[in-house]
């Protein structure tokens, strides 16, 4: 066998054409144009991987180098050499491994972000010691203090008996975890002239109720119902939870975006919104049905979070309408990039689950319909 | 003069890279160095000049190490960014100030593991004067640019007592306006000095890159580039609002606008902008390529035609901007369209563009040039900067 090509002596830009003639299973000798002949044993010859259909190199013993475009008779040379490389040609040399590669990278690539992250990333925060979850916390209430809210103006007589009442009548649901330590706080948070009804949880087990939610909630069972829920997102390690994931999506992101340009930046970015909100809407829902169950055995009427839920949507849209003329719109166009599950859904939910309530069941199967 | 050439080709590249992205997957990451070595090599080796290739070197193996050390950061950066306001700027600072280090070593590093004819490429600019070129330049720039006409505005009045004297109200806009312009400068200056250093430090062989640039041209250019934007966006900006006020009209705008700061109403209020927001959004990326395009041809062809090798070997640019649009947009458009499987093509459109631009002067010839020796180089340089998006190249 004859393979035609270029010389290069050891390090040098200069070259000559060279053909390599391959005399028997054992030696090889390289005949220059400048008659000059080197020769060896095959063995000797350092074979470059293969690549598409980039010039191969052959290193010499003396470390010069012979560079051929007849990849193909090189690849008949190296069959004993690096098996990994030549599965690897294998598969990017035909055109059907290739399209398999296709079918189970976007099949993984699903799976790993709809099932992979989240369960990864409980299972991370759930092997996490407790201290992880104050460490996280520790100055995230100051620094909402400074940027968000204001000093209550509800009196100390109606925070102490909701505090109370959350003390002996709340906190004993809580089977799960016993070793958090929840925390009330009342704050006001107002933009502009709006006034926020809104309840969130911290992981350390700090739960924090602005002013507007509790002068909205009528019953003791509305309340109630949102602090279960604020109390299943402590007890589901959901900040954890968040943190993990967003690292894992950061760094698929990096590994996927890799060395590229810009070009594909914008793409991922927002590939990676959408899924982190999804991610997020789990959670929310994840907490609801912490809140429902707890309910059903505490005996409270789970129609409860469907009433509170509604009335701060009115609340807020009134609120809007009075200042500017607002259409009330059913918009669910943008639920894809929401955090929070569709409040009509929500609401559904929490009226099964009261019809279970009204059976006197203490569980509940109920069916979440699509959209 | 000789054109360079590119011999790959997207269905080619295709498969390459669709076996790295399954591997990669199905090894957690950890297969990502051999991607990136593949992928170098396949563009290095199909970039032919007078039927030489190039070559890059580096070897998964050699890069593994740095890679998982980049990546072991990388995460302890995203994990305190999401946990501590406070910790995510000061690893921002400490970011700032490594950059220099990391420009350095990446230089140092890539450049050895390329080779063209067989022979290797090399670094010798010092890290001083990296950490001049991608620290200290860019540090005053960015006084000039905010601090002085901040720290002016809000320290002036406060001296003068409560009631600003009238003179000190017209003398405020002067020292903005002045600032702005020295920041202008600053940044002509910046890239000249930041193209000179990595030209001037760069070896082939036993050859010496020399580039003469002149701090006044990048000026000119970055003065027509600023011009275009400007021109660009105020006229975008006209029409988006032409647009938003004859359809939905200034109320409801607002009304959106105080709507937004509920997180949990935003999504219901926001469905009719969604066609207005689609579109500007457009005409911004298109604004933005058309600009990137100007500003980057005009700057590759002053560069590449100051700059030789040895003082015999000269290059130069033929890439315009019209047909660097046309592949920018036909690209995006395509990687959209496919949910991002048409990235190879388009990657192979856009080297095969760049490369086929770029002359060579071939008449003196390569064949007195050999490889000298070079000091074994670490790959983590190059890894950390990969995996903190820190861009090391010229941009072109």
């Amino acid at each position: 066998m004859v393979l035609e090509g270029q010389w290069h002596a050891a390090g040098a830009a200069a070259s000559t054409k060279a053909k390599l003639h391959i005399i028997d299973k054992v030696h090889y000798s390289l005949e220059l144009e400048t008659g000059k002949v080197l020769s060896g044993t095959l063995s000797s010859l350092h074979i470059g991987d293969r690549l598409g259909n980039i010039a191969r190199k052959i290193t010499l013993e003396d470390a010069s180098v012979f560079t051929t475009k007849e990849n193909d008779a090189v690849d008949t040379l190296c069959k004993h050499t690096s098996k990994i490389n030549t599965f690897i040609h294998t598969l990017e040399s035909k055109l059907k491994w290739a399209l398999m590669a296709l079918v189970l990278s976007i099949f993984t690539m699903f799976a790993f972000f709809t099932w992979g992250v989240p369960w990864g990333s409980k299972y991370i925060a759930h092997a996490l010691p407790e201290e992880s979850n104050q460490i996280i916390a520790q100055h995230t209430l100051d620094f909402l203090d400074k940027i968000l809210f204001k000093k209550t103006q509800l009196d100390k007589l109606q925070m102490d008996k909701i505090r109370t009442h959350f003390q002996k009548n709340v906190l004993p649901l809580n089977k799960e975890n016993q070793k958090i330590r929840y925390t009330l706080h009342f704050r006001d948070w107002s933009e502009g002239n709006l006034s926020i009804p809104n309840a969130l949880a911290l992981p350390s087990g700090d739960i924090i109720l602005t002013d507007k939610f509790v002068q909205l909630c009528k019953t003791q069972a509305e309340m109630d119902a949102v602090l279960l829920h604020e109390m299943g997102h402590v007890v589901h390690r959901h900040t954890l939870e968040m943190i993990i994931e967003g690292t894992f999506v950061s760094v698929a992101v990096m590994l996927i975006v890799g060395d590229s340009d810009g070009l594909a930046d914008m793409g991922v970015g927002l590939g990676s919104v959408l899924v982190s909100a999804s991610y997020s809407r789990d959670h929310e829902s994840e907490a609801d049905m912490y809140a429902f169950t707890h309910m059903l055995k505490a005996n409270i009427d789970p129609v409860s979070f469907s009433t509170i839920m509604q009335r701060m949507t009115v609340y807020i849209e009134k609120k809007l309408t009075t200042n500017y003329q607002h259409k009330t719109s059913d918009d669910t166009r943008f639920d894809y990039f929401s955090s929070h599950p569709n409040t009509a859904t929500r609401i559904e939910i929490a009226n099964q689950f009261s019809n279970c309530y009204k059976k006197g069941l203490s569980t509940c199967n109920i069916r979440i319909k699509e959209k | 003069m000789e054109t360079l050439e590119f011999e790959g080709n997207g269905s080619e590249y295709f498969k390459i890279w669709i076996v790295n992205v399954l591997l990669v997957i199905l090894t957690a990451g950890l297969y990502y160095p051999w991607a990136k070595v593949r992928n170098h090599r396949y563009f290095y080796g199909n970039t032919t000049l007078d039927g030489r290739n190039f070559e890059y070197h580096a070897t998964g193996k050699q890069l593994f190490l740095g890679y998982i050390i980049a990546m072991v950061l990388f995460i302890i950066y995203i994990v305190i960014q999401q946990i501590s306001p406070i910790g995510s700027l000061i690893v921002l600072g400490v970011l700032f100030i490594a950059i220099p280090w990391l420009v350095w070593r990446s230089l140092k590093f890539s450049l050895k593991m390329t080779s063209f004819s067989n022979v290797h490429f090399g670094f010798t600019g010092t890290l001083k004067q990296s950490y001049i070129n991608f620290f200290l330049y860019p540090l005053v720039f960015l006084c000039a640019l905010y601090i002085l006409p901040i720290g002016l505005t809000v320290a002036l009045p406060m001296l003068s007592g409560v009631d600003t004297p009238s003179w000190l109200s017209l003398i405020l806009p002067v020292i903005i306006l002045l600032s702005m312009i020295v920041a202008f400068y600053m940044f002509a200056l910046m890239k000249k000095k930041n193209t000179s250093y990595i030209l001037n430090g760069t070896r082939y062989g036993q050859g010496v890159f020399e580039t003469t640039l002149e701090t006044k041209k990048f000026a000119m250019i970055l003065l027509r580039t600023l011009g275009l934007s400007v021109l660009i966006l105020g006229f975008i900006a006209l029409l988006i609002g032409a647009v938003v006020y004859g359809t939905i009209g200034l109320e409801s705008l607002m009304e959106m606008q105080n709507a937004m700061k509920d997180p949990q109403s935003m999504p219901e209020n926001i469905g009719s902008l969604i066609p207005i927001i689609f579109t500007a959004y457009a005409a911004m990326i298109l604004a933005s390529m058309v600009i990137i395009a100007y500003s980057m041809t005009r700057q590759r062809s002053y560069v590449y035609e100051h700059t030789t090798l040895d003082d015999k070997i000269t290059f130069a640019s033929s890439l315009e901007a019209r047909p660097l649009i046309w592949v920018m947009i036909s690209n995006l458009l395509l990687v959209i369209v496919t949910f991002g499987f048409a990235y190879p093509w388009a990657k192979v459109r856009m080297t095969k563009l760049m490369v086929e631009n770029t002359l060579v002067d071939t008449s003196y010839g390569f064949d007195d040039y050999i490889t000298e020796r070079q000091e074994e180089e670490s790959s983590l340089g190059e890894q950390i900067g990969d995996a903190f998006d820190v861009d090391v190249g010229l941009g072109f």
